[in-house]
């Protein structure tokens, strides 16, 4: 640490310009990383709701609705299926206007629609499912999300590829930078590395000092981008809490493993933490590496 | 100990520094490499610590042969090789401790009580055992000889390599630290370029001397003669 101290001391701007840089990089890859996350749990939420909802016209036969529920059940393509008769979707309706006496009076079970919500196996199944419905006796009206998903799939899956691009980009400019101001460093301490060389000391010897201050710098960056993102994050959470009113938990599934996202939760936050820091510790010790190999 | 067979060094641009060179020096011998500017005597210093690859021929340290395509170990080499140079080479951020203790810290196998006791022992043999916690900007041009010294000898160095040590000293200060290389040369092999005739006059020992590269005269006892 007195070393790291004192290196920052006799190149105060080469270290702030490193900090900076490095600063740059991971607060946006905390921002892409949540961003990322919060996109791929909207969309997990949004699978669990009903895909697929068939309204039937209120006259229609129990029979014939369960008829259509059993071919559909036995077809494979169905996760799930919930019938919601009349009574049902009246208990529903008063649910959700009990706040409005006049809305209830004005309408009875007999009129509302009885409906079976479907849940598909794979989103490919939908638009087959919504056909087969359409051309059955006794359907009114056949309302799916295939949209709203489809929007949501393409808007997560350029979203994961810009991040992976950026974080490429990233990557590469924080490299290129470090390597030019590790230069400099190395550079005021040329004829150090010449005479530690002379001396009969190992590359690994030589290089240990500098690698151990990038490594610290890395570490001491990632701990102050997590408090600015943290920061950042508790001060939109209010925004947040109204934007996914009525959502009551977000998740995402990563290499088998679910992370809760929404609300916020400190396991999750742990682990952007470390992604986070692996990839800076990782930028700057492979930066000062590549600059070092020009002394050695 | 220190063999030269018949080295040849050239330069990309053409001019040879040396020229079918060859020479033995022994273990505990004390030996001068004499000579006017540019006759290659930095060049032996420098293909000794393989700082620059002979053109042709063959070098051999205590029997590796470091022209070897194969050779693999430089840092053993270096380890037993203690260089003192005309410009010093300290460290101005280090105290003189830490300018010596570098020495024995590169080598990565000695606790600190053992460095603390080495370097001691060193800086006692050249006369600054009272400022080792100096630094160098504290020092006059020849206590910074004697710390490159101290930082040469402490160890298990055997072989101390001198690029004209006495070269930027005043004729006072080279002779006291020409007294330190009579007090080490009982223990080391010395190999110690320079052009000051009266050093070599008084020190008799044995003489190689160089001019355009090629070896000229190699004198046992002998004097710096042109």
């Amino acid at each position: 640490m007195r070393d790291f101290l004192i290196s920052i001391k006799r190149a105060p701007f080469q270290s702030a310009a490193s900090f900076l840089i490095l600063f740059f990089s991971l607060f946006l890859t905390f921002f892409l990383l949540f961003s990322l996350a919060f996109f791929e749990g909207i969309l997990a939420y949004l699978e669990t709701r009903p895909q697929i909802i068939a309204y039937f016209q209120p006259k229609t036969n129990e029979n014939e609705i369960f008829k259509i529920r059993d071919e559909l059940v036995s077809s494979g393509k169905v996760l799930s299926i919930k019938y919601t008769n009349q009574k049902e979707a009246f208990e529903n309706y008063k649910k959700m206007n009990q706040d409005n006496p006049l809305l209830l009076e004005m309408v009875s079970p007999d009129i509302l629609p009885p409906s079976l919500e479907i849940y598909a196996k794979k989103p490919i199944f939908l638009p087959q499912i919504a056909e087969y419905l359409k051309k059955q006796p006794g359907i009114d009206e056949v309302q799916f999300q295939k949209d709203i998903l489809d929007r949501l799939l393409t808007l997560t899956s350029i979203l994961r590829k810009v991040s992976f691009s950026f974080f490429g980009y990233l990557f590469l400019m924080t490299t290129v930078v470090l390597i030019a101001l590790s230069h400099f460093k190395l550079a005021l301490k040329k004829k150090e590395i010449e005479l530690l060389s002379l001396l009969g000391a190992s590359s690994f010897y030589i290089r240990k000092p500098f690698l151990k201050e990038s490594f610290l710098m890395a570490f001491l960056t990632s701990v102050f981008s997590f408090g600015v993102t943290f920061l950042f994050l508790f001060y939109f959470q209010p925004f947040l809490d109204s934007y996914l009113q009525g959502i009551t938990s977000l998740s995402v599934n990563v290499l088998g493993l679910s992370f809760n996202v929404w609300p916020i939760n400190w396991f999750f936050l742990l682990v952007i933490f470390f992604l986070t820091s692996f990839f800076g510790i990782v930028i700057s010790l492979f930066s000062t590496f590549l600059a070092t190999n020009k002394y050695l | 100990m220190i063999v030269f067979e018949k080295v040849t060094k050239k330069f990309p641009l053409g001019n040879v520094a040396l020229e079918d060179v060859s020479f033995s020096i022994e273990e505990g011998e004390f030996v001068f490499l004499v000579g006017p500017s540019g006759a290659g005597k930095t060049t032996i210093l420098k293909l000794i610590l393989k700082e620059l690859i002979p053109t042709s021929g063959s070098i051999f340290i205590d029997d590796m042969d470091i022209t070897d395509k194969s050779f693999s170990k430089i840092l053993t080499l270096r380890r037993n090789l203690g260089v003192v140079f005309q410009d010093f080479k300290i460290l101005y951020d280090k105290n003189v401790f830490e300018n010596v203790a570098l020495s024995l810290q590169v080598v990565e196998k000695y606790s600190f009580l053992e460095i603390k006791e080495k370097v001691r022992r060193a800086l006692s043999i050249v006369g600054l055992a009272d400022k080792e916690k100096n630094f160098p900007i504290q020092l006059s041009a020849g206590e910074l000889q004697r710390v490159a010294i101290a930082r040469a000898i402490v160890g298990e160095r055997k072989i101390i390599l001198a690029d004209e040590p006495t070269g930027n000293l005043d004729p006072k200060t080279a002779w006291e630290i020409m007294k330190i290389f009579k007090k080490i040369e009982k223990e080391k092999t010395i190999l110690f370029a320079t052009h000051n005739v009266d050093i070599v006059n008084s020190f008799q020992r044995r003489v190689l001397v160089l001019k355009n590269g090629k070896i000229i005269k190699d004198l046992r006892k002998g004097k710096y003669e042109f």
